[in-house]
């Protein structure tokens, strides 16, 4: 039964976007995954949605100024479980360039249980979806 | 009417069980023909189903400051209202109604249930964004209803003056009547009517020129906003069932008739028909139009449909009055 | 509106243009900047690269043993801004255009390309030092190739040398 579920819930990823401190690139590279016919996501189950109460994948971009982190966390925990955490190029998931900066407490896992990395400054849109499809297969297992 | 007829009628066929598949069907093809408008490949059509299943398996995640009681029930109201309408909308050749005295007027009252349902759950969600979504979602109610009314009451004074009385609001009277007298489509007194109808669709389920409530990127899903888990389940399967319940009104208003007497034949063109329906007033005008504000939609529907359908209530007034 | 339409129904002759990216290959532009590829036979730890990166992902350290040079790029905080390459005197780095940098949490600190420049003994004196490669050696005398084997000899027998007897190619 529960791989019958898995097999089923596997197709149906929602996916939410989280901007901690980005340069708006990352930002830019996930709307062109969704809304650009050529690497249309939707065709994979997944929705953008904009409420983080309807998410499953969760896509955090930039690395997490220290202004922004206590929101971040409160953002990531209204998300309902199970829900799989992606992080989208390189500033969530070592700092980046912006690396031991003065704004910037510590990288994203050392607050947010982390799943996959894609890096990239920015990474590529079939990157991303790469990304997604590597959170789809870690995501289902939790059901 | 026996027990047993009635509860098959509500519970599985054409209410109930089916009328829930049929309106995710309807939902899930919408989303392929507007991902294919736009040059995408889309959803597989029974993504909607596969989304619901998901969300019942979900965490349902409730806010500190709801109302639980509230919380919780509103999305029962509007998927209670929504199945109560499907069992009364007769389907010709097929399906006569719950009650063959089945009112136009109950079902007007039970196309708002799903619009209050949003309204209580936001209101009980305690978000500002849902609070801004419900006070847009109870504009556009407003809004739309007049012309509603207005179509529905032209249709059955229509009806009842033909058969040489006053309104006639019983739906079922209105659908045999077309099986005898012809579709009421083919009116051109009604041809106002029709499209003030049409119109009148869209703002009704929430799309794209009208999605003014749930904008996604304005006030993030709006009176959705705290919902997870089984509760959007629940707002899912009302809004696929507001979908099919919208067709099939218009199918049953206004082309209700079908081939002979054998129900399957029926069945697949009752369908094609409401698939047709969606098409027109759903998925293109979707695709091809961008989101209004609150203002302009609100006098949209207050000037063009409620304008086109008092020409047809005067035009079919008068043409009785002359004839 | 009108015009709309006539999008629409292009759109719907025209077709889906959606290319099948995980189900099938998506090939990239060859001048796209990917995953760092160091060759460590034409590197001479110069230290260029790791000045200019951006990032902070290069590294190069003498090996433990001392036996040569630990190279190693972190991807995972590199831009894939190509100045390494650019400054690179010798291009023994190069960003090939490969795009499949997803990867799970737990092979973070591995996604790395790691690469060892052995050191050899000098021919004059023994000590050990890294190989001025072929590459470099073509860059600084043309086609002539090695003179006098200087490119084997560490930097201050090589001084001693052309201290001695000049450049001249005899």
């Amino acid at each position: 039964m529960a791989e019958f579920l898995q097999s089923i819930v596997k197709r149906s990823p929602w996916i939410y976007r989280i901007n901690a401190g980005s340069c708006n690139g990352c930002d830019v590279e996930m709307a062109t995954t969704a809304l650009i016919p050529r690497y249309d996501v939707e065709r994979l189950g997944c929705r953008y949605c904009g409420s983080p109460k309807h998410a499953d994948i969760v896509l955090i971009s930039g690395p997490v100024t220290a202004v922004v982190r206590e929101k971040v966390l409160r953002v990531y925990d209204e998300i309902p479980n199970p829900k799989v955490v992606v992080a989208v190029g390189i500033c969530p998931i070592s700092g980046g360039v912006f690396r031991e900066s003065y704004s910037i407490a510590s990288q994203l896992d050392a607050y947010i249980p982390v799943d996959v990395n894609v890096p990239g400054c920015p990474p590529r849109p079939q990157a991303i979806i790469d990304g997604i499809a590597m959170a789809i297969e870690i995501w289902r297992k939790k059901f | 009417m026996n027990i047993a007829d009635f509860l098959v009628n509500a519970l599985l066929f054409p209410g109930g069980l089916f009328a829930v598949l049929l309106g995710l069907f309807l939902t899930g093809l919408d989303r392929k023909i507007y991902a294919r408008l736009q040059r995408r490949v889309g959803p597989p059509i029974y993504q909607p189903c596969i989304d619901v299943v998901k969300l019942s398996q979900k965490e349902m995640v409730i806010p500190k400051t709801a109302n639980y009681t509230a919380f919780r029930l509103a999305p029962l109201l509007g998927f209670a209202g929504m199945l109560a309408a499907t069992a009364i909308i007769p389907v010709a050749g097929i399906y006569s109604g719950l009650y063959q005295s089945g009112d136009l007027l109950v079902v007007l009252y039970l196309l708002s249930a799903p619009a209050l349902a949003l309204v209580i759950g936001a209101s009980a969600s305690g978000s500002p964004y849902s609070s801004i979504g419900l006070s847009r979602e109870i504009s556009i109610m407003l809004a739309y209803e007049v012309p509603l009314l207005l179509v529905f009451f032209t249709i059955a004074m229509r009806v009842g003056m033909a058969l040489g009385g006053t309104a006639i609001f019983s739906l079922s009277s209105i659908v045999n009547f077309q099986l005898s007298h012809g579709s009421l489509l083919f009116d051109v007194t009604l041809l106002p009517a029709f499209v003030a109808f049409l119109i009148c669709i869209p703002g009704t389920l929430g799309v794209v020129p009208f999605d003014i409530p749930e904008a996604e990127t304005e006030i993030t899903e709006g009176p959705l906003l705290e919902y997870s888990g089984m509760g959007l389940a629940m707002f899912k399967l009302t809004g696929g069932l507001k979908m099919l319940v919208l067709a099939a009104l218009t199918v049953a208003l206004f082309f209700p008739v079908g081939f002979g007497d054998f129900w399957l034949v029926n069945l697949v063109w009752f369908i094609f028909k409401c698939i047709l329906v969606m098409f027109f007033t759903t998925t293109l005008i979707r695709a091809m139009q961008a989101r209004m504000r609150i203002d302009q939609a609100y006098k949209f529907y207050l000037l063009v449909p409620t304008a086109l359908a008092l020409v047809s209530l005067v035009l079919t007034a008068t043409s009785f009055r002359v004839g | 509106m009108i015009r709309f339409f006539k999008v629409i129904l292009k759109n719907i002759i025209q077709g889906p243009s959606t290319i099948k990216y995980p189900f099938e290959d998506s090939p990239a532009p060859e001048k796209l900047r990917g995953k760092i590829v160091h060759n460590a036979d034409a590197c001479v730890a110069c230290h260029l690269c790791e000045y200019v990166c951006a990032g902070g992902a290069i590294k190069m350290q003498e090996s433990e043993d001392h036996q040569g040079i630990d190279f190693v790029v972190w991807h995972d905080t590199c831009t894939f801004c190509g100045l390494c390459e650019y400054y690179c005197p010798t291009k023994a780095i190069h960003l090939t255009n490969d795009y499949h940098t997803a990867h799970v949490q737990a092979d973070k600190y591995n996604y790395v390309e790691k690469t060892f420049v052995k050191k050899q003994p000098c021919i004059c004196c023994g000590e050990p030092m890294v190989p001025i490669s072929p590459a470099m050696v073509e860059q600084i005398y043309g086609q002539e190739g090695d003179i006098r084997g200087l490119s084997k000899m560490c930097p201050q027998c090589r001084r001693k040398i052309l201290w001695k007897g000049g450049v001249s190619k005899s």
